[in-house]
């Protein structure tokens, strides 16, 4: 049981940091505007589940911080057997910002589509120093 | 408590590799297809943390507010990356 | 290298590699919780009058960042209609939506979501939920019936970007008037239950939590149909607009 608990604990670990590794080079090797902007929202996913994973414990009935007024002596329940609030108020947040700054971020590839005809980044710089604009 | 462990390390390996595959995918609807399923392999990890709120929220905003965006962008700009040129 | 093979080997490494880890260094893992978020637990009814820790985080102990939050959300969406900025009126079309068959489906799946995503967000201080997941689950209804019912339709309807925005204005004004309107009497903004009466009648309303949860859902939900109508107007008459070819 307790090598379970450990195996489990790395694995997570490890997984994430594969997962930021891997969209972090999508960003920065794909040439596609699109492509660099999905490689944005998995890498910000993959950040916010580390941020809920630091507020997780391993004890057996784990239940989200809710006083459902069903167990007597609810207060000390809670209190040995609740997940962590702070974390996931903060990736609220987090997600309607990233929400807002993706969306953006699409409204401007439109845009740029419209006004170079491509959405390849190794062509848009090609034609912007073409052009004479530093 | 094995039941929630063997979900958790079931669901991370999962979402490995709808990672992998979104990166490498040439044919952007595709892409957006696996980003969709990464999403949901990490809302079964958030219910198995027991983040309900944020589980609700995630779902609705990656599943369906991301994809939705990016359809749209797709079919204003072009399909496929040419990869290699 | 096929891709299907690399992806089946990363998840072997991934598989085997902890097992090794884990069988040399001995890894203790967390069983506690911490004690800012132990805090919050066991005193959030006192403080906050709603049982649900996260929303009274998230309204209460740090409402300020939500309230900011709110502002930076409307003001991407305003900048997409800077974008999407048509100066002539719309021209009217014949409605091309999709099949009789789909549009009766759809009609009763828009009327499901829309009841459950306001008990979601009307019931944010009790159970969890709030007003973001609500908002965000009507505005895919919104995403779903833009391409089944054709945007004309919406547009003849008079439901237009421009004034379902000046909805969103209005539900984030409800909303700065909701925090600062303790000040009045000398407390600071964003404040609960100093303020606030934590039940109305019967009803567990836990202060300005229920309050805020009301308008952020109605400031999620029409701003994201917004973005559904203006990004689902031909590209013609944006390149029209923007004085540039066809390609």
């Amino acid at each position: 049981m307790g090598v379970l608990e450990s195996y489990t604990y790395v694995l997570v670990i490890l997984v994430l940091a594969l997962n930021t590794m891997m969209s972090i080079y999508g960003i920065v090797y794909r040439p596609s505007l699109v492509k660099k902007l999905i490689a944005l929202t998995i890498l910000s996913d993959t950040v916010f589940i580390a941020i809920i994973f630091v507020g997780y414990i391993f004890v057996h009935p784990l239940v989200p911080p809710v006083y459902t007024g069903a167990i007597p002596g609810e207060t000390e329940y809670l209190a040995k057997h609740a997940s962590d609030p702070l974390p996931q108020a903060l990736v609220l947040t987090g997600i309607v910002i990233g929400l807002a700054v993706n969306a953006l971020i699409a409204f401007g590839i439109i845009q740029a589509y419209r006004l170079a005809g491509t959405t390849d980044a190794r062509k848009l710089v090609k034609s912007l120093v073409e052009e004479g604009v530093e | 408590m094995i039941l929630p462990l063997l979900i958790i390390a079931v669901s991370a390996l999962l979402s490995l590799v709808f990672v992998y595959m979104a990166i490498t995918e040439k044919d952007l609807l595709k892409a957006v297809a696996f980003s969709a399923g990464q999403s949901i392999c990490y809302a079964i990890l958030l219910q198995v943390m027991a983040a309900p709120d944020i589980a609700m929220t995630y779902i609705a905003v990656s599943v369906g507010l991301y994809s939705a965006i990016l359809l749209f962008t797709i079919s204003k700009t072009e399909r496929y990356e040419e990869v290699g040129k | 290298m096929r891709s299907g093979y690399v992806a089946m080997a990363l998840v072997v490494i991934a598989a085997l590699l902890p097992l090794v880890f884990v069988s040399v260094v001995p890894v203790d893992v967390p069983r506690a919780l911490r004690e800012l978020g132990k805090y919050y637990v066991l005193n959030t009814i006192k403080d906050s009058a709603s049982p649900e820790a996260v929303a009274a985080v998230v309204w209460d102990y740090r409402g300020l960042d939500t309230i900011y939050e709110t502002v930076v959300l409307y003001l991407a969406i305003v900048g997409g209609l800077a974008i999407f900025r048509i100066s002539r009126e719309v021209a009217k079309r014949a409605i091309i939506g999709l099949t009789v068959l789909t549009q009766t489906a759809t009609k009763v799946i828009a009327l499901l979501i829309a009841t459950i995503s306001s008990a979601i967000a009307l019931h944010g201080h009790l159970t969890p939920g709030g007003g973001f997941p609500g908002g965000s689950a009507l505005a895919i209804t919104s995403m779903l019936i833009v391409p089944v019912f054709s945007v004309y339709s919406l547009l003849e309807r008079g439901i237009t970007s421009t004034r379902l925005i000046a909805v969103r204005g209005l539900a984030l004004t409800a909303l700065g008037l909701v925090a600062l309107l303790p000040v009045i009497r000398g407390l600071e903004i964003v404040t609960n239950q100093r303020f606030y009466p934590a039940g109305l009648g019967p009803f567990v309303i836990s202060g300005s939590i229920s309050m805020y949860n009301l308008f952020e859902f109605f400031a999620v939900a029409s701003g994201f149909t917004a973005v559904a109508i203006y990004l689902s107007i031909p590209e013609e008459l944006y390149r029209a607009e923007l004085g540039v070819g066809g390609a």
